[in-house]
Order: structure tokens, then C-alpha cells, then sequence
């Protein structure tokens, strides 16, 4: 899966946030964008995932030798600091109910290997209402992991997490790369900005 | 790496199978519907103590106190979605029509559950005499299934508004009305111990909302 940003820009009424975006998204390759806050990191992958419309210009996504003009329903997955896990659900229900949305039959059992992988052993029972911030981020990633989508978009992935935290994000991506995801990271950390082969700087 | 299908009926059922999971552990529209209907139907049984009412009058009443439980509950479907940050993932996760559907549904369910509370005390209260319970708890769900599409579509469109509650009711009435009036008037039939002429009308209503929430909602959704 190839994603090609051809031009991108975004204005929200008279203020421009970002203009002539132009990127390439490839396989096993990960692109880093970068900017001060408010720069509009996070508003570049919401036109990514399609939830955004661009002031100008497209958005394509390659698969084999067919370009599409939308975002292929099913492709993108996104871990972002505006989406929410259900409160009154379990960690565990969450990621039964985000899967089985997109079509995914996973077992509860390998839904519970997920959200040991990401460090919420012996939590996967409780409701979200009752975890940390850093628990509902680790929570995120694992919907992300049960999704296993070709495309990630990862908003600040390690916000609110703790060492332990970052260094599951670096095993995470390192991971997506292996499985020849396309990786759009928009973050600020020295650590994570290393990651990139290429990068967009707003 | 997974490219699924989405699959409509999955993803439909997931978000039913949430929706109820979620308000069974909230209560919070339940709670809503239900302390709104007693309320109304303990005033006007207080208020009309000892006198008869017309068979038109009644019906008007259970249609009203329908409506505004309707109002004041459903519109909540996709503003709490809104307010704890969920609406995102969904909008990336879900087919428009699949939430359409699931969110219907569960409107439908909220509203048969709160029909089946308020007509046994709307009955005991009133002391009608119901003839045909057949055509009467017809004429009920046909009336439920477009006030819940009706509902869940006038939902997604003032997600976005600052006064939310009132938009929602003002304009949800107009387009109900023609529902609203065959509802009363089928019912009224009923309590006459006539047989009601409107459910024809009433079915075509409801095929005629779902038709145009499956068709538009995708956009309202999108955009």
C-alpha cells in the first residue's frame, strides 16, 4: 500500500495551516512530520484517514497498480490523542468491539494476548472509565495491533506514556515496518523523529 | 497485515450489540425516558382525576408523551458518542450506513421498551379499554420505527450545533407530523373500537424515512 500526498494544503477560513504538502507513504517505510503546536500535524493525518477534507489538492492510494482518490475503507488505522475508547466498556471489550466494526474476527483470547502485549496484564477486564491516561493510550495501541491495518497514522503515539511506554511505541513501529505497513508518525520527540526515512516539516 | 471487508451486518451488530452494553451500564437515556413518562403520565392522571377522556384525547395524550420521551432521550445517540471522544474512530471505522442502521435500532429497542413500561400504566391511569390489542400494539411500532429513524437521523445533523436539545426538537416535530397525526388518529380508532384506516400510511412513512436516512446519511456523516 502507497500513499501519495500530491500538493496538500488546508486553511481553516482566512488562516493557513499548512500549502503545498507534496509526500510519499510506501511500504516498510516510515515518514515523520514535525511542527510546533498547532501547526496542523494532526490535521495532516485526519486528511490522510480521510476525515478531513483538504483545502486543495488529493490524496492517493496505491494498492498494486490501482490508484484510488479516497481512502480505502479498511486500509488505515489511527491512534490519535482525540480518539476515545468507550468508558463503560472493558479494555477487552474495546478491542472485540473495534475489530468486529471492521469486519475482523478475533478471539478473546488473542484480544487479551494484545492487551498483555501492551501492558495492560491483568487490566483487560476493567472498564476504561477506571484506567490512567497512559492506560487508555496503551489501550489505543492495542486496538491498533488487533486492527492491523497496511496504513498507520500515529498522532503523538507516546503522549502520556512513561519509558516503558516509548519503548513499546519504538517495538511497535519497528514491528509495523517488518509487516511492511506504511508508517505516518507525526510527533515532536527526538526519539521517534529518528524513526523516519523521510520527513514533513510544518 | 489485515485489509478486511467491512461487513455490514458485523459492523451493525457491533454497534447495536455497544450501544445496548453501554446504556445498560449508563442508564442514562433509560433513566431519561422513563422518569420523563411517569412524570407527565402522573400529572395528566392527576390533573384529569375522575374525568372520562374521549377516545381522541387519549390517543393525543400517548402520542405526546411518546414524543417528547423520544425527544428528550434519543437525541443523545451520537452527542455522547461526540462528548467522550468516540465519534473519531467510528467516523474512520464505520460505514455511515452501518451506524445508521445500529443506532436506528437501538433508538427503536429504547423506544418499544419505554411503549411497553407506559401503556400498561397509561391503561391502569386512564382506565381505557383497549378492543384490539393486535392493531393497537401495531399501530405503536409503526409509529416507534419512525419516530427512531426519524430521530436518529435529526441526531447526526445537530451534532454539531451549540443548542443541540432545541434544535433537535424543533426540527425533528415537522417532519414526525404526518406520523404524529396518523399515530393519534389510528389509536384514537382503537380506543373507539373502530378499526384504524392509517396503518397503511404509517408503514409507507417509515419505508419512505428509511429509504432516505439509508441514501443520505453517508453524507451527513462525511461531511
Amino acid at each position: 500500500m502507497k500513499v501519495v500526498l500530491e500538493n496538500i494544503s488546508k486553511a481553516f477560513g482566512a488562516k493557513l495551516l499548512f500549502e503545498h504538502i507534496n509526500a510519499e507513504l510506501d511500504t516498510g517505510r516510515c515518514l515523520v512530520v514535525t511542527g510546533n503546536n498547532g501547526s496542523g500535524k494532526s490535521t495532516l493525518l485526519k486528511i490522510v484517514a480521510g476525515l478531513m477534507k483538504p483545502s486543495s489538492g488529493s490524496i492517493r492510494f496505491y494498492s498494486g497498480n490501482q490508484a484510488n482518490q479516497q481512502v480505502l475503507q479498511g486500509t488505515v488505522g489511527m491512534v490519535s490523542p482525540e480518539m476515545a475508547m468507550y468508558p463503560a466498556l472493558t479494555g477487552l471489550e474495546n478491542v472485540l468491539f473495534w475489530t468486529k466494526l471492521r469486519g475482523l474476527a478475533i478471539t478473546e483470547a488473542k484480544a487479551s494476548e494484545l492487551c498483555c502485549y501492551v501492558g495492560l496484564s491483568g487490566n483487560e477486564r476493567c472498564r476504561v472509565e477506571h484506567y490512567s491516561t497512559g492506560m487508555k493510550q496503551r489501550l489505543k495501541l492495542a486496538v491498533l495491533l488487533a486492527l492491523n491495518p497496511p496504513v498507520w497514522l500515529l498522532d503523538e503515539p507516546s503522549a502520556n506514556l512513561d519509558e516503558h511506554g516509548k519503548e513499546l511505541i519504538a517495538r511497535l513501529i519497528d514491528r509495523a515496518l517488518t509487516a511492511q505497513a506504511a508508517v505516518l508518525l507525526a510527533t515532536n520527540e527526538a526519539r521517534e523523529v529518528g524513526y523516519g526515512s523521510a520527513r514533513i516539516a510544518l | 497485515m489485515a485489509v478486511p471487508g467491512l461487513r455490514f451486518d458485523q459492523a451493525l451488530q457491533a454497534i447495536l450489540i455497544k450501544d445496548l452494553r453501554c446504556e445498560f451500564r449508563s442508564r442514562y437515556a433509560t433513566g431519561t425516558l422513563v422518569m420523563f413518562a411517569l412524570t407527565t403520565l402522573a400529572s395528566v392522571s392527576m390533573a384529569t382525576a375522575g374525568t372520562g377522556l374521549t377516545p381522541e384525547f387519549a390517543a393525543a395524550l400517548l402520542w405526546v408523551v411518546l414524543f417528547f420521551c423520544a425527544m428528550a432521550g434519543l437525541a443523545r445517540v451520537f452527542v455522547q458518542e461526540q462528548e467522550i471522544g468516540t465519534l473519531l474512530g467510528l467516523r474512520l471505522y464505520a460505514s455511515g450506513q452501518a451506524v445508521f442502521c445500529g443506532k436506528s435500532l437501538f433508538n427503536l429497542l429504547l423506544l418499544l421498551g419505554l411503549a411497553v413500561l407506559v401503556v400498561p400504566l397509561f391503561v391502569v391511569f386512564f382506565n381505557l379499554e383497549i378492543g384490539n390489542w393486535l392493531l393497537f400494539s401495531l399501530t405503536l411500532v409503526l409509529g416507534c420505527i419512525g419516530m427512531a429513524v426519524v430521530a436518529t437521523i435529526m441526531a447526526v445533523m445537530v451534532m454539531a450545533a451549540q443548542s443541540k436539545q432545541a434544535i433537535f426538537t424543533v426540527i425533528t416535530f415537522p417532519i414526525l407530523l404526518p406520523q404524529f397525526l396518523s399515530g393519534v388518529q389510528a389509536v384514537s380508532q382503537v380506543l373507539a373500537g373502530n378499526e384504524p384506516d392509517g396503518l397503511v400510511f404509517m408503514a409507507g412513512y417509515d419505508i419512505a424515512v428509511i429509504a432516505a436516512g439509508l441514501l443520505l446519511f453517508d453524507y451527513l456523516w462525511n461531511d
